[in-house]
């Protein structure tokens, strides 16, 4: 990284496979990861941590992540938010841009296309 | 879609049809078949999306499996009642196939094991890595070691999942343990009284006829010319999931010196021992499912060996140290691999010549040894014997040469049980993954800035074929002959990517090459075999010599100089995302998908009934339905509102035209002669004149456009061209702006639709190629070559493996009749051309050829 402060990210899907496979992958890229299965407890973290970008799952049990994003945005508006999601609508997808999402990306995808977003979100916080 | 689109113009285009016979009316007809070249190609594209999802590049969940199954089979059975109507009631067996494949799949993802159906007996020599969800993964590890590494194993067989299932239904066992272990893991039930009503239960089974049938053929084929009550067997668990990432180790019952006799007896003790308390909790505690719980049994025919021991390939707490642990005694090994016993131990060098560099020899009093009439007893040992170590130095280097190449080929560190005769031949009797729990645990943040402190050979050149880490010597491959003394475990750098290689992809860490695709054959094997590669990085050859020691990571595509130790220790203890749930689910749910079985229309073997994937039936419906539509206007012409005939024609293509309506210049007589001139379609024309371009449809490679190049690469006249039933029924639906065109050449499948008028707003061509006998490396470098030509004119392509597909719309009248030229060129030349992709290289020279002749020959 090019600045000295470790980028934080918190990752929640209920799907355990997504953060095992996300968390090693991005580590190595030098970031600080997090990795939730419950909504419940990332909004525990969350509410006791701003993280630099959160990825999260929209469709899971518990609380929705349509609600977990808005109490993100509204606790950190510099946060970040990217929308992982199996069910991917026109209407899912605006309605989280409305909300502030930073980006939106449908499941399954490649690696290298979440590293691009996070990269992407990173600088367009440095620029702010 | 375009083509419903054009199937609704059609239906406004012959109204007013008059019945004359049951049969629908071709407006109808026609469309239902549109309707299945459109959901054939839905059905090909996801197919190959799936397995794509495999090469760990992606991020997938359960849901996407679900998702992706419930949509593959909604597809195959809009596909049948489409055929349905164009040949109605012609195919009943379609619907038997469909829903046996289709409960198979849904059973697999409800999570049930009922994996493929085999044989309840299978010897070891039958046994290859392709059947480790038959017979469970310690004997498919033997079987492989003994296939891919030539070492030697015991002889014996393995008892398959198939005879587990078969055992637990004769009992009605499964409904049983379902609802005990649903009551554990809920909490209504205790550990021990569930494992304990579940074990006696099994213990009271009674083995079905088959199977007592089978037993009793193998023991007898084991014993050989000696005695059946001579025989002894080992008898030991061989579950599904274990020796993968979840060892079992020790969970399960293995049995010592079983007389053969016994072994039915043996057979039951040890399927119990699958819901032992401790094997139930270690399930539960490492997420591994109940329902995937499938027992195979492996028996082994008992030797006397003078010593045995464990060899662990890596120390697995100090692995730093670049050690291996071999610990052995006289006799049985039975106490060494329970740690009862005491044991000689050595440490030795993992690098070569692999020097002893500890031993502790113990006082070694009693052995374990077979006994007359049955299982194992403990006996003395002569008094010279005690304090002598039970391997000697020549053995203990074979063993850990032996050990390193079975960690190669499994890459990963291995937990190995051996044996060594009264004269020094060492044989394995089981190896499985070693778990490595270093005191320091590597972790990933560590690797960030790993580029800073080792030197970087080079980055980010070429395509990952498979991820990975590995590290070794380079060892540079330039012909054949340099394959024969390959070292186990370097790194094989070579030019190409070539399917030869597979020869020794097995004792290879890595691969490295200057050319190549990542869609190559070479990069399924790679993957098969879970070997890192890097494929077509250019400066492989130049910037790595031989023998210089590097490290490729093939996650974040760098070369390192030296032995990265942090990356190496990472990948060793990090868990390996292929053995995940998830990917063993897609693996097992793709078996029932993806295999193509039905190849050849003409052989007896093409039947609804045989149909045994998805992808059968998808290619069985295609295949129908052209010739459904050819027997309905050509054969029976039923239509009056169009017109049919055969074409004549220099090229033998053996197609059948169907006009809709302006298609052919003038009417003609039912079933007509069709010659090039009588047709006005539009697309047809620019199509029909493509294929005659010249040297494009050439038998003889040698022509004149083409001779010099092609000469040069290939002697042998390729068979697949030479039989005249090769060429298929072909058929063309046309009109005077409409192509629809279903061609089978060989073992090729084209499909074309295309719309051409003066309005530009409405014209589009859609092209898609498939299929081909030659070895998946050829077939996909010529859809590489497709892709390359169709997108350098403008067509947007997909590729997916040697499936092309390719799109272009609202070009004027000229440009389209110019890419139907295209179009037809292509399929001439591409139908000679994969049997001569032997070389990667060879994509550019023929596309580069291809758009000179292009340019040289404007048509129109």
């Amino acid at each position: 990284m090019s600045n000295n402060k470790q980028t934080n990210i918190l990752i929640l899907d209920d799907e355990p496979i997504v953060g095992k496979r996300l968390k090693p992958s991005l580590e190595k890229k030098g970031y600080l990861v997090e990795t939730f299965t419950e909504s419940l407890e990332a909004l525990k973290r969350i509410r006791e941590h701003n993280f630099d970008i959160v990825i999260t799952d929209l469709k899971m049990e518990g609380i929705d992540g349509m609600q977990f994003l808005s109490e993100v945005k509204e606790r950190s508006p510099r946060t970040e938010v990217i929308v992982i999601t199996g069910f991917a609508t026109m209407e899912t997808a605006k309605e989280s841009f409305q909300k502030g999402v930073f980006d939106f990306l449908a499941k399954p995808f490649k690696l290298g296309e979440i590293t691009e977003v996070i990269r992407k979100a990173e600088s367009k916080q440095q620029n702010i | 879609m375009m083509m419903q689109r054009f199937s609704d113009w059609i239906k406004q285009r012959i109204p007013g049809y008059t019945r004359r016979s049951t049969t629908l009316p071709f407006s109808m007809l026609f469309s239902r078949f549109q309707e299945i070249l459109a959901l054939n190609n839905q059905v090909l594209e996801t197919i190959a999306g799936a397995n794509d999802k495999l090469s760990g590049d992606y991020v997938f969940d359960q849901h996407y499996i679900h998702v992706t199954c419930g949509q593959l089979i909604e597809m195959v059975q809009k596909l049948i009642n489409n055929l349905d109507v164009i040949a109605p009631g012609k195919y009943p067996d379609l619907n038997r196939s469909f829903q046996e494949i289709e409960s198979e799949i849904r059973a697999t993802l409800a999570g049930k094991m009922h994996g493929p159906e085999s044989e309840f007996v299978i010897p070891y020599k039958m046994i290859t890595k392709d059947l480790s969800e038959t017979v469970g993964g310690k004997n498919a590890n033997l079987g492989e070691l003994k296939t891919y590494l030539g070492t030697t194993i015991p002889n014996g067989f393995a008892i398959s999942c198939s005879a587990f299932w078969a055992f637990m239904e004769y009992n009605g066992l499964e409904p049983y343990i379902k609802k005990i272990t649903d009551a554990w893991l809920d909490g209504s039930l205790e550990l021990e009284p569930a494992s304990k009503q579940i074990t006696e239960k099994i213990l009271a089974g009674r083995l079905p006829a088959r199977l007592e049938k089978e037993l009793a053929k193998a023991i007898s084929n084991l014993a050989g010319n000696s005695k059946e009550r001579d025989l002894f067997l080992a008898v030991r668990s061989s579950a599904l999931g274990e020796d993968s990432k979840l060892t079992f180790a020790g969970q399960y019952l293995s049995l010592i010196n079983e007389p053969a006799a016994n072994l039915r007896k043996a057979y039951i003790m040890v399927l119990a021992s699958a819901y032992s308390s401790t094997a139930m909790e270690y399930r539960r505690r490492k997420g591994f499912k109940e329902v995937e719980v499938a027992m195979a049994v492996a028996c082994q025919k008992m030797a006397k060996p003078k010593a045995s021991g464990v060899m662990y390939t890596l120390d697995p707490l100090n692995p730093e140290k670049d050690t291996m642990l071999l610990s052995a005694t006289w006799g049985l090994g039975g106490p060494v691999v329970s740690g009862r016993a005491t044991a000689d131990h050595f440490v030795v060098d993992r690098t070569s010549p692999h020097r002893g560099l500890e031993v502790k020899v113990v006082r070694k009093e009693s052995m374990l040894t077979g006994l007359p009439q049955g299982g194992t007893g403990l006996r003395p040992v002569e008094e010279e014997l005690q304090t002598s170590p039970a391997l000697n130095n020549g053995q203990i280097t074979r063993l850990a040469a032996t050990g390193l190449a079975i960690e190669k080929y499994f890459n990963r560190p291995q937990d190995i049980e051996f044996a060594v005769s009264e004269t020094g031949e060492i044989t394995i009797l089981q190896s499985r993954q070693l778990t490595v729990r270093p005191h320091k645990t590597p972790h990933a943040a560590e690797l960030a800035d790993l580029s800073a402190r080792y030197p970087v050979i080079f980055r980010d050149r070429g395509v990952i074929a498979q991820r990975g880490i590995a590290s070794g010597p380079v060892f540079l491959v330039r012909n054949e002959d340099d394959l024969k003394d390959f070292p186990v475990g370097s790194i094989l750098v070579t030019r190409l990517a070539s399917p030869l290689l597979a020869k020794v992809i097995m004792k290879a860490s890595a691969i490295i090459t200057d050319v190549g695709s990542a869609t190559g054959h070479l990069a399924t094997i790679a993957r098969e075999f879970r070997v890192p590669a890097l494929f077509d990085t250019g400066i492989g050859t130049t910037e790595l010599s031989q023998g210089r020691e590097i490290t490729l990571d093939a996650e974040e595509n760098v070369i390192y100089q030296g032995v990265v130790k942090e990356l190496c220790y990472y990948n060793l203890v990090e868990d390996s995302i292929e053995e995940t749930f998830e990917y063993r689910l897609l693996r097992r749910v793709l078996k029932k998908i993806e295999p193509l079985r039905l190849l050849d229309p003409s052989e007896q073997n093409f039947t609804a009934r045989n149909c045994r994937s998805l992808h059968d039936i998808t290619r069985f419906i295609h295949e129908k339905a052209v010739d459904a539509l050819i027997d309905l206007n050509y054969y029976q012409h039923h239509d009056l509102k169009t017109m049919a005939g055969k074409l004549k024609w220099d090229i033998p293509l053996d197609l059948v035209m169907i006009d809709i309506g302006g298609g052919l210049c003038k009417p003609t007589a039912q079933p007509a002669v069709i010659v090039p001139e009588d047709i006005c379609s539009v697309p047809m024309q620019s199509l029909l004149k493509g294929l005659k371009h010249p040297g494009a449809w050439d038998n003889e490679p040698m022509s004149v456009d083409f001779g010099s190049f092609m000469s040069s690469l290939t002697r042998t006249s390729p068979a697949e061209l030479s039989s005249p039933r090769q060429i298929g029924q072909n058929l063309a639906v046309i009109s005077k702006e409409y192509a629809n065109v279903s061609l089978r050449l060989g073992y090729h499948f084209t499909m074309i639709d295309s719309y051409i008028s003066a309005n530009l707003n409405d014209n589009y061509a859609y092209f898609r190629f498939f299929g081909g006998v030659t070895d998946l490396n050829r077939r996909s470098r010529r859809a590489k070559f497709l892709g390359e030509v169709l997108a350098h004119y403008d067509f947007r392509v997909e590729l997916h493996g040697d499936l092309v597909v390719a799109r272009l719309k609202k070009l004027d009248e000229h440009s389209m009749r110019q890419r139907l030229y295209l179009l037809g060129l292509l399929v001439g030349f591409t139908r000679q051309l994969d049997v001569k992709m032997i070389s990667e290289g060879q994509v550019d020279v023929y596309v580069k050829k291809l758009k000179n002749l292009l340019e040289e020959n404007h048509e129109q």
